[in-house]
């Protein structure tokens, strides 16, 4: 079956500036050696930022939530704004991987591995979000269902239990996911490292030889992971929205949450992997494994899912004129021109009417104005749980009691590290991880003659026998 | 975690506790662990705990079982009946006494609040005297022994004292006698003018008693009788039994005749907006309509035929044609009621408008129905007293020959307008002493402090009406943290009373009484004293026999005219007194007040300056910039505050601000409207007057963030609070905007079902059948429920406060408050729906006390990820603080908002952060023993006094009483007995009784389906409703 | 070198991670319920005067109720004023010296009328509401929660820990209501 992928593959995306296949490892290896300036100081960069969160965090846990700007009515603010932001993002990674495998899109492969590190970086980035928010964190645990003393359960009717076994499965069946498509690369990675490097790797490409049996529990796994995976894609964002849907809230209180929140955390995530990949390949010179046709796709991705959500956009205000419901018209019409109006324009702007411009080959085809759109993109969907969350709180059923909400410097500053606790695993997988996947990159290049080749790389030799075989 | 509640231990009464500091110490290891204990993780057990048994068990106390006194509130001169609670010796609530005529029950904010003047941090430890200028601690004897010296070697004194209780004004008065002391006793709030008038009008120099109950028609000319006046529990009391919709259908009018509205006047039906100083001219524009051809107004008949409608109505700014109206109102049915200006209306002819009304009231046949001269309010017994006595005595002391002046129960250096002098000359005495309890802005200038001790810790008595009156008994031994003595002991000590003084204040006390009930043929003197401290009620005979004929001729020079104001300008400064402090000279130091949002501003903490939306547009200010208001006697810049309810060419300024030794929670908080008004005498009473200068207004260009709790001042198309008109209301004319059509709903019911359970959706339809609630959730569980009848609820906020001394909830600070994190459990709110300054017409602005609904339906329950908050099988919402995590999301969830969060903790005795709330000890001797005290990130809101639920049931129980016999906090404060609690299965109660009602609905549930336990009762109004619901 | 540091910052996060979810961790079940075995291991409980229960309940066979006297009528047992005690001990002296010397405390105490600081040994925490009238009402032994306190020459915390599951166990034997609200509130 993998013979399909190759055939399906053959000549759609070719990489004619590479030669050899000893190349491929050569380039693709070529990041795992000594960092240099610019690596390290990014490295502090983002140990900075964790520090800022671990600071503010501390703070908050000191003196109590109160040192956020949360307040009556706004009981939700930057934190869970920015977890499901987080949670957005991880979505394309498994996207990409599980289904774009399973659908046998031929461009995936050399960008998949940067999506899924993402993915999984991402969401161990939002888990933080929830232990933040509390208001006890140190009763957080009892949200989890253990047998306990109290003979009490936590309340499987409320969409936050829900969250806590989203999240969780989503973090395992990524992680492994990923660290299974990784395993051969590692196992090229040890061939090619040495001293305490190969040890390493040697550990945990768990002894790959690449042999035809070890080639088919792989991918018969991989496959398997695939499938697992794939719905997780639509359901985790899906109960992530419920948080807000099942809420009587207006302006939360919407049966188009689920497939809206879905494409929008498609189309973040796809936008991030751009913007990471685009900064990967500068760095690490991959121009040849990450091509335009790449990116080509990835925008056109991109266009769709802007399109969704922005019909969404359009038809919730459009339900809450239709409605006729008072409240929920005096929400919508708070989200426009209230006091968060700025919110909502940018929201609008940047999910809505930026990407419009991905119609034009032009700009798919140019790195520079896809790597600006995808940080538009990025900012937009921040905006985007923003107002759906704030707005709709700060405006809703007794007048009375309508109120203000102002971000506090405790809040931003956790918002910032959160950037920086995801750079930082980021910037450690660059450098520990081959960032394009070796072996399924091989699959598709035209396959050099047999008797010619003499492979430095047995784990090359194998792919080349195996796809073969 | 909760290291607040107080462990159920049985501690000394408090005798051998006094001194000693180590036996206190102990004694506040038991008493005062409030959250000394609340780690994060809550171990309560970190300490070694010390259980203080009593010595000899009184046998009155079962520890853990409260012990209730009887006394009589020292807040106010209307002087209400109160019940103490104690738990182990120390008071923890104070409530209305039922025995009492005044309060029936019921209790204000500031009754509430006198527990934090008794627990008050800032209180003197004990006696001091000032030493090459600092106060150092002395003794008693030492202390009385230097004021012994004092007075004996001043031939002459000043002896300054506020309103004090009969027996204590007369032992006061002895030994003013007879020690050469010229007593000065001044009330910044007296109604010198009303007094004056009643004198010309009737011969009697007093403040009749009103009855508004047995009126049919109310007219005020901007008596604030609902917040301040003469007795605002009785008034409140008898304004909702006469403005509410009897079983006959009829609904006494309230008409409001003033330049700004006060509370009480933003529960009138009509508004006429007089203007400033015209009142008079009303008054006697509708004297002369009604007495026109009948010579009713005897002698003054000329003056009122001189003034007609048409004549004033340029003057007085409202058509002649409303004037004619409401004097018609005064008189079509029934006796009916006229209450003259109040102290935010006395001006320069102020006597002469009390006289007008006085007037008005004779001609409207009211006098001996709804006024009564016989047994006046108070009587001429309170001796001389006025502003001139004490602007007498400044003109004396600034001669510097005083050699010695005594202050107590007053603070004139902060009551008096800076403009009087009075500090200067105060100063300029030699040898000042000071008997107040708490530093104030005067004991800081005194050289000698003798601490008097607090009403519930003192004996004593008062009047508040003439034949009635009621004891005073200590509720507890005196807080051990403060050595102090009451004034009659130390002047008893002193000594020197003329006659031979009894040993101690008490002696004195029981003496007088003896000899007053012998006077009335009361023979059983210990029967009569010990039924009257448990029933705290006593009487006697009442000064006048005789009742009112006729008026009599005045022998003062009378001018109804607009006085003069000084300044120039259109603008009128109205200086009022504030709704939660009054003047506020004494009672400022109490967190409870000063959080609490006023009633007519919804402000807590600062000052405000009111201003009428256009006067505010020509200035181009928005609510929270501030202007400088400057008269010709001082300057003061305050935030403002924009208000329809006040006319363009007045600003309103409340008293009760700007202290500046009073203590750690009044001082700072806004300004002192004392600084911009003269020190004047009115001509004819000698009474202060307030409403007497023009002001400039300039904007300074700051802003101040205000501590408001107000969203929207409008209901923006919601059914919130929904009214029907009197027509509508007795036509039968549909009145329900809820529950249509739409047949029997299904519903998820709490506790885990997941089952469609169908329901008709009212409370008592509670549980439903098939519910999951354990086996013991059966039929005969109760429902508990309320009702409220907004057409009695006047907005006085006493709720709030009785809420929050009940259920120990925090007060958090003004900056939490000012960005909304205000934790009260009841949210007052306010919705204008028709307020025109510009013309007389009819006014409609709307109150809902909005609490927790316990929903049937809840919507915070099934979001709630721990259980936290669930429903019980007997219909409440609980909320159980242990288990909360504080994810915030059943507040989110909750369409009413009345889930209120702890941002911080609280209720540490030290303050988590500047400017937080915490509550410094003895403060917290006050916690609720029976209500768990809550920390940093959990959620709260109204647990329908849950404690008290289970408490009967466990009396139930126990001593096989009615487990339903039930009465929550705020039900017991309402003086307008608007609130109504109870099991609503019951048919025969009266929660199901009034749930039943035409006007109940039930707010928002036909939007959310949330189908609330609490029913409210439209408000009933004389005016066409516009769209329906609204 | 570098691969080192990659190496030990990457431990250090993992560490700081675990460090995170130890503090969440925290607050174990019981700690919010006061715990006695840690009081009476942590803690100098000596009472102020060495009363044997093993004498009054168990030789004399006194009810407990005559020295707790609010137990019945009151959600608090009651601790005896010392005029209880010197209702029978103006004549009982003890029969050894070391009683003498321990009566004579309670005679010091009450001759200079002072209260006696005993230490508390239960105490359930603040957020929970233990009424003793209803579980005497409904004739539940001291005994179950305290005890055979008879047998105790020094009063202690029997080992079981006052936690929630502890009362809730006995109130699902006994069926009766075992909502929050009973004692939470």
């Amino acid at each position: 079956m993998r013979n399909d992928t190759v055939n399906g593959s053959r000549g759609s995306l070719t990489h004619p500036d590479i030669k050899t296949m000893a190349e491929v490892n050569v380039d693709v290896l070529r990041p795992l050696s000594r960092p240099g300036k610019g690596w390290w100081m990014l490295l502090g960069l983002c140990v900075l930022g964790i520090g800022l969160m671990l600071w503010s965090w501390g703070i908050q846990m000191r003196y109590g939530i109160g040192v956020s700007g949360l307040t009556s009515p706004v009981g939700w603010g930057v934190y869970i704004t920015t977890f499901v932001f987080w949670v957005g993002i991880a979505h394309s990674g498994t996207l990409i991987s599980a289904v774009l495998f399973l659908f046998r899109a031929p461009w995936r492969q050399s960008i998949y591995r940067v999506a899924e590190a993402m993915t999984v970086f991402a969401v161990m980035t939002a888990g933080l979000f929830p232990l933040i928010h509390v208001g006890r964190v140190w009763h957080a645990y009892w949200l989890i269902p253990y047998p306990n003393s109290r003979f009490l359960w936590p309340n499987f009717r409320s969409p936050l239990v829900w969250d806590v076994f989203a999240v969780t499965t989503y973090f395992t069946v990524s992680a492994i996911f990923f660290y299974l498509g990784t395993i051969p690369d590692l196992a090229a990675a040890r061939d090619a490292a040495k001293g305490f490097r190969k040890k390493l790797y040697s550990v945990i490409c768990l002894g790959w030889r690449g042999t035809d049996r070890e080639w088919h529990h792989l991918s018969k796994a991989y496959i398997f992971l695939a499938a697992l995976a794939t719905p997780l894609v639509l359901s985790v964002h899906s109960v992530v929205s419920w948080d807000f849907a099942v809420g009587i809230v207006p302006g939360w209180h919407a049966t188009i949450f689920a497939p809206y929140f879905v494409a929008g955390a498609i189309f973040s995530g796809v936008a991030m992997v751009i913007t990471l990949s685009v900064l990967v390949r500068k760095a690490f010179g991959l121009e040849a494994y990450l091509t335009i046709k790449h990116y080509d796709a990835m925008a056109k991705l991109c266009l769709v899912t802007s399109m969704i959500v922005l019909y969404a956009y359009l038809s919730e205000f459009f339900m809450a004129w239709y409605s006729g419901e008072e409240v929920e018209r005096a929400a919508f019409w708070a989200r426009l021109f209230g006091g968060y109006w700025w919110a909502t324009w940018v929201m609008l702007v940047c999910n809505g009417f930026v990407p419009i411009m991905l119609w034009f080959k032009r700009v798919r085809h140019s790195i520079a104005a896809l790597f600006t759109i995808s940080i538009f993109v990025n900012i937009g969907m921040w905006f985007e749980r923003y107002v759906i969350i704030v707005t709709s709180l700060h405006h809703e059923y007794e007048p009375f009691a309508w109120g203000m909400y102002r971000p506090s410097a405790v809040e931003m500053g956790i918002m910032v590290g959160s950037f920086g606790w995801f750079g930082f695993w980021f910037l450690l997988f660059t450098r520990l991880l081959p960032p394009v996947a070796i072996a399924e990159l091989k699959e598709i290049l035209p396959k050099p003659m047999r008797p010619v080749v003499s492979n430095p790389v047995p784990s090359a030799d194998q792919s080349g026998d195996m796809s073969n075989g | 975690m909760f290291g607040g509640t107080v462990p159920f231990v049985i501690i000394d009464d408090g005798i051998c506790l006094m001194n000693d500091g180590l036996k206190r110490r102990d004694f506040l290891k038991v008493i005062g662990t409030s959250s000394a204990g609340a780690g994060m993780l809550g171990c309560s057990t970190e300490k070694v705990e010390k259980l203080m048994p009593y010595v000899t068990a009184p046998e009155e106390i079962t520890p853990g079982v409260a012990t209730w006194y009887s006394t009589s509130c020292g807040e106010c001169e209307a002087g209400c009946g109160m019940w103490v609670r104690t738990l182990e010796g120390r008071v923890v609530k104070v409530e209305g006494n039922p025995n009492d005529a005044v309060s029936q029950g019921a209790l204000c904010s500031r009754g509430h609040s006198s527990v934090q003047g008794l627990y008050n941090p800032d209180r003197f430890s004990g006696p001091m005297v000032r030493e090459n200028g600092e106060l150092k601690s002395i003794s008693w004897e030492e202390a009385e022994k230097i004021l012994k010296d004092r007075i004996q070697s001043a031939n002459e004194y000043y002896f300054i004292k506020g309103s004090t209780g009969p027996s204590l004004t007369d032992l006061i008065d002895d030994f003013a006698d007879s020690t050469g002391g010229k007593i000065v006793s001044y009330n910044p709030l007296d109604h010198d003018p009303l007094r004056e008038a009643s004198r010309i009008a009737f011969g009697r120099e007093v403040v009749p008693w009103y009855d508004l109950a047995s009126a049919r028609f109310v007219l005020s000319f901007g008596a604030d009788f609902l917040e301040g006046y003469v007795s605002p529990l009785r008034d409140s009391r008898g304004f909702s039994e006469m403005h509410s919709v009897g079983e006959d259908g009829f609904k006494g009018r309230f008409v409001f005749a003033a330049p700004r509205l006060s509370l009480t006047g933003q529960n009138a039906d009509e508004w006429l907006p007089v203007a400033p100083g015209s009142e008079g001219l009303v008054a006697l524009a509708m004297a002369n309509v009604i007495s026109a051809g009948t010579g009713d107004a005897g002698p003054y008949q000329e003056i009122v035929d001189a003034y007609s409608p048409e004549d004033v109505e340029a003057e007085a700014g409202v058509s002649a044609e409303s004037i004619r109206r409401v004097a018609n109102y005064l008189v079509e049915s029934g006796p009916s009621l006229v209450l003259g200006p109040g102290i935010e209306g006395q001006h320069r002819n102020s006597t002469a408008v009390n006289l007008a009304v006085a007037i008005l009231n004779f001609v409207a046949g009211n006098v001996g129905k709804t006024l009564d001269y016989s047994s006046p309010q108070v009587g001429p017994s309170s001796g001389p007293q006025g502003y001139d006595l004490m602007q007498a005595a400044i003109e004396d002391m600034s001669s510097g020959q005083v050699p010695l002046a005594l202050v107590h129960a007053s603070n004139p250096a902060y009551a008096l307008p800076s403009a009087s002098g009075f500090k200067e000359a105060f100063s300029e005495v030699s040898f000042k002493v000071s008997f107040a309890s708490a530093m104030d802005e005067t004991a800081a200038m005194a050289d000698l402090i003798l601490p008097d001790r607090h009403f519930l810790e003192s004996w004593g008595d008062s009047s508040w009406r003439s034949g009635q009156s009621s004891l005073q008994q200590p509720a507890m031994r005196p807080v051990p943290n403060f050595d102090s003595k009451q004034i009659g002991d130390v002047l008893l000590a002193v000594g020197q009373t003329g006659k031979e003084a009894p040993p101690s204040f008490y002696e004195w006390l029981r003496s007088r009484w003896q000899s007053k009930t012998a006077a009335d043929g009361i023979l059983e003197f210990e029967n009569f004293w010990r039924e009257a401290l448990r029933t705290g009620v006593a009487s006697s005979k009442s000064e006048f026999e005789s009742s009112i004929e006729a008026l009599r001729q005045t022998d003062r020079a009378l001018v109804f005219d607009v006085p003069e104001f000084d300044g120039e300008g259109e603008v009128h400064l109205m200086v009022y007194p504030s709704a939660r402090l009054g003047d506020g000279s004494l009672n400022a130091n109490r967190p409870w007040l000063q959080e609490l949002a006023d009633p007519v501003s919804k402000i807590a903490w600062h000052s405000w300056v009111e201003v009428h939306p256009d006067r505010a547009e020509l200035l181009g200010v928005e609510s929270g910039d501030m202007v400088s208001l400057s008269t010709d006697y001082g300057t003061l810049d305050v935030p403002v505050w924009i208000y329809p309810g006040i006319r363009k060419d007045v600003v309103g300024l409340a008293m009760g601000g700007g202290h500046t030794g009073a203590g750690r929670f009044a001082d700072g908080n806004g300004v002192n409207p004392m600084d911009l008004i003269p020190a004047e005498t009115e001509a004819l009473s000698g009474g202060l007057v307030h409403f007497v200068t023009k002001v400039r207004i300039a904007p300074t260009g700051n802003h101040y963030q205000l501590a408001s709790i107000a969203g929207s001042d409008t209901q923006s198309n919601r059914p919130i609070t929904p009214a029907v008109s009197l027509d509508d209301l007795n036509h039968g004319t549909e009145v329900h905007s809820e529950e249509g059509s739409h047949g029997p709903l299904k519903e998820l019911q709490a506790m885990g079902g997941f089952v469609p359970v169908e329901t008709g959706g009212m409370p008592e339809d509670y549980p439903l059948p098939g519910s999951k609630h354990g086996e013991y959730g059966d039929d005969d569980e109760p429902r508990w429920a309320m009702a409220v009848d907004l057409d009695k609820c006047t907005g006085c906020s006493a709720c709030i406060v009785a809420c929050q001394a009940e259920n120990n909830v925090p007060w958090v600070g003004e900056g939490q408050v000012a960005m909304g994190r205000d934790m009260g459990w009841i949210r007052l709110e306010r919705y204008y729906e028709k307020v025109d300054a510009t013309q007389a017409g009819p006014l409609d602005i709307r109150f809902m006390p909005m609490r927790c609904q316990h929903c049937n339906n809840a919507p915070c329950e099934p979001v709630c990820p721990v259980f936290a908050t669930y429903h019980t099988p007997d219909g409440l919402n609980a909320q159980v603080y242990n288990r909360c995590v504080g994810t915030r999301y059943c507040a989110n969830n909750c369409p009413y908002k009345v889930r209120v969060y702890n941002w911080y903790t609280f209720t540490d005795e030290e303050p988590v952060r500047e400017g937080l709330g915490h509550i410094p000890e003895p403060l917290n001797w006050q916690l609720n023993p029976d209500v768990t005290v809550r920390e940093n990130g959990v959620m709260e809101k109204c647990s329908f006094c849950v404690h008290r639920i289970r408490d009967a049931q466990n009396r139930a129980a126990v001593e096989g009483r009615d487990p339903n016999e039930v009465v929550v906090a705020c039900q017991q404060s309402c003086a307008a007995d608007a609130v109504v609690f109870g099991n609503i299965k019951d048919p025969d109660s009266k929660v199901a009784h009034v749930s039943k009602d035409q006007r109940a609905y039930r707010v928002l549930n036909e939007i959310t389906n949330t189908q609330p336990a609490v029913s409210y009762l439209k408000k009933v109004t004389f005016h066409e409703v516009e769209s329906e619901g609204h | 070198m570098t691969k080192k540091w990659i190496g030990r910052l990457t431990i250090g996060f993992v560490a700081i991670l675990g460090c995170l979810t130890f503090a969440c961790a925290q607050g174990d079940d019981d700690d919010d319920f006061s715990s006695n075995e840690e009081a009476t291991t942590v803690l100098d409980l000596t009472q102020p005067i060495a009363f044997p229960h093993t004498i009054h309940a168990g030789v004399d066979q006194i009810d407990c109720q005559y020295c707790h006297f609010s137990a019945e009528r009151s959600v608090d047992a009651g601790i005896p004023p010392v005029s209880t005690c010197m209702g029978c001990h103006t004549v009982i002296g003890g029969s050894d010296e070391q009683q003498q010397a321990e009566i004579q405390k309670v005679r010091d105490y009450w001759a200079d009328q002072e209260p006696i600081p005993w230490v508390r040994i239960y105490k359930v925490a603040d957020h929970v509401h233990f009424p003793h009238m209803r579980h005497v009402a409904a004739n539940v032994d001291c005994a179950t929660c305290h005890g055979e306190v008879k047998e105790m020459e020094v009063i202690e915390a029997v080992n079981q820990p006052l936690s929630m599951g502890w009362c809730i166990s006995c109130h699902v034997e006994q069926d009766v209501r075992r909502d929050c609200t009973v004692c939470h509130y």
